[in-house]
């Protein structure tokens, strides 16, 4: 028998994080999953803003009733509709796309090669968050770009102070609804099943519409974004919106050492 | 190179593992033989960290796994259950992903797809490949960055009989040149030919060990795993018997 000290010829460096993070990002870019929720994302949010001032102009009198205020064919209209569907919708989208981050490895079974590495189960779970949030933000930016282009094509006129303010806290709502659904992340990884994780998500959707029925909105964390975004930020104080990001941080933080202490096969 | 010491582990349903003790050392081939259920992939799971022990204890490279430094792991190369390949990335993609995951260089990548006949199938989407192909892939990324301690289960499943050859000569090169192999097979006669000790389990236990060179290995195994199973009835039944003589008439 042959002895050798572990070799190390083909061992270049430790992967770090940032290993595990530019992985994860090739994986979400590749994915259909991450295709077709970030599009859902924005080209449907603009879609739907443009179906619905396309419906308010010709007189449907049916729509102008349910939109509401959102009927209203001037920024704040456009502002408020575009809070609304990403209140509802965003939990849903950025839903699907964590439960499928997290819990693919499970479905896929690849989860066993993510064992025998050298860099920790936690590790990589930090590495799925941190590309998500990542993603997020560009989502985020992309759709508040986005509106602002339907904005000045529906002849809106140039943004003034206040319309700029309305943007940045539509640019702020979808980072938030991003930061609530984190809990799916964590439903995820201990249902080890990405349809349980997206029956999470659609859960969530319901409870922030109930939360806002119930006129709890400001104390409910997954209802307090939307209603700060849609009220021009007077109807939430800042300790309700921090309850959101320790919701937020909570979901990371439980997800990672469900994945830093995993087993397979109890 | 790897330790078990007394390693159990049991499953509430009655199965998993019990009393293991055996060991891998550099340059052999240890291979391990059982029924389905007999706790094979229990084994490997142990000693990759996916399952920890109710008691005993597991070395690795010399050193206790719970504190094994994470790095260390970069010279293990493993290949249990599925295979990390997604199936949205193609062939060369996913060895580049085990590559870095790994710490190991790009170039790895490049000879491993020369070695393991992967040219044809280096643009195409992993979900696109035959079984056979995929454990290609999958046995590719688990070796690719020559690991000292390799852990394969049941790794010439889906194979062809080309494939299965140059796996065997790839363990067998690998063994020559220092590694430590643990490899689980049904296929005692593919087992035979490589490796340098055969270990039976049989109801989560290691029940002793086949000679590679003995005649007629499948008829060996099975009378072993049939007096094992016939001693497991007749100690059940005698403490069975134990229990009603202990019960107040």
């Amino acid at each position: 028998m042959n002895s050798r000290t572990l070799s190390i010829s083909k061992i270049a460096a430790r992967p770090g994080l940032g290993t595990a993070i530019r992985a994860e990002a090739h994986k979400l870019r590749r994915s259909l999953v991450g295709i077709i929720a970030s599009s859902a994302l924005i080209v449907g949010t603009l879609a739907l803003l443009t179906g619905i001032t396309a419906g308010v102009a010709s007189g449907n009198e049916e729509l102008i009733a349910q939109a509401g205020p959102a009927a209203n064919l001037n920024w704040d209209g456009l502002l408020l509709g575009a809070g609304q569907i990403t209140a509802a919708g965003g939990l849903i989208g950025f839903g699907v796309v964590l439960a499928w981050l997290i819990a693919r490895e499970f479905t896929d079974g690849t989860i066993a090669g993510l064992f025998a590495l050298p860099i920790s189960r936690g590790r990589i779970a930090g590495a799925k968050l941190v590309v998500y949030a990542i993603w997020a933000v560009i989502i985020s930016t992309a759709l508040t770009l986005g509106i602002l282009s339907l904005g000045l094509a529906f002849s809106y006129g140039l943004p003034t102070g206040e319309v700029w303010q309305g943007l940045f806290r539509q640019w702020a709502l979808t980072i938030f609804t991003a930061a609530i659904t984190t809990p799916v992340a964590w439903l995820a990884a201990q249902s080890r099943s990405i349809l349980a994780a997206v029956g999470g998500a659609i859960c969530l959707a319901i409870f922030s519409q109930v939360g806002g029925l119930a006129g709890i909105g400001g104390w409910f964390p997954f209802t307090a974004p939307a209603l700060w975004a849609m009220s021009n930020g007077s109807a939430v104080n800042a300790a309700q919106l921090s309850l959101s990001l320790a919701v937020g941080v909570a979901g990371a933080v439980f997800t990672w050492r469900t994945w830093q202490n995993l087993e397979l096969g109890r | 190179m790897l330790r078990f010491a007394g390693v159990t582990r049991k499953f509430p349903n009655g199965a998993g593992v019990e009393e293991l003790t055996f060991g891998v050392d550099p340059g052999e081939i240890l291979a391990l033989i059982g029924l389905n259920g007999a706790g094979k992939t229990t084994l490997m799971r142990l000693a990759l960290e996916m399952l920890r022990p109710q008691d005993g204890h597991i070395e690795i490279f010399g050193t206790p796994l719970g504190q094994l430094p994470i790095q260390k792991w970069a010279h293990v190369g493993a290949a249990v259950e599925t295979a990390l390949a997604y199936p949205e990335l193609s062939t060369a993609e996913n060895l580049q992903l085990a590559a870095s995951l790994r710490g190991a260089d790009r170039d790895c990548v490049t000879e491993a797809i020369e070695t393991w006949g992967l040219e044809p199938l280096a643009r195409r989407p992993f979900s696109q490949l035959s079984l056979g192909n995929r454990q290609r892939v999958g046995l590719a990324a688990a070796l690719q960055h020559d690991p000292d301690l390799i852990f394969l289960d049941e790794p010439s499943n889906s194979l062809d009989p080309a494939s299965v050859i140059f796996l065997r000569n790839e363990l067998t090169k690998s063994a020559q040149s220092g590694a430590a192999i643990l490899v689980s097979s049904h296929h005692l006669d593919e087992v035979a030919r490589i490796a340098d000790r055969i270990i039976l389990m049989n109801h989560g236990r290691l029940i002793g060990e086949l000679h590679t060179t003995g005649p007629d290995l499948e008829r060996t195994f099975f009378n072993r795993i049939h007096v094992d199973d016939r001693n497991r009835q007749t100690a059940a039944h005698a403490q069975m018997l134990e229990s009603a003589a202990a019960e107040p008439n």
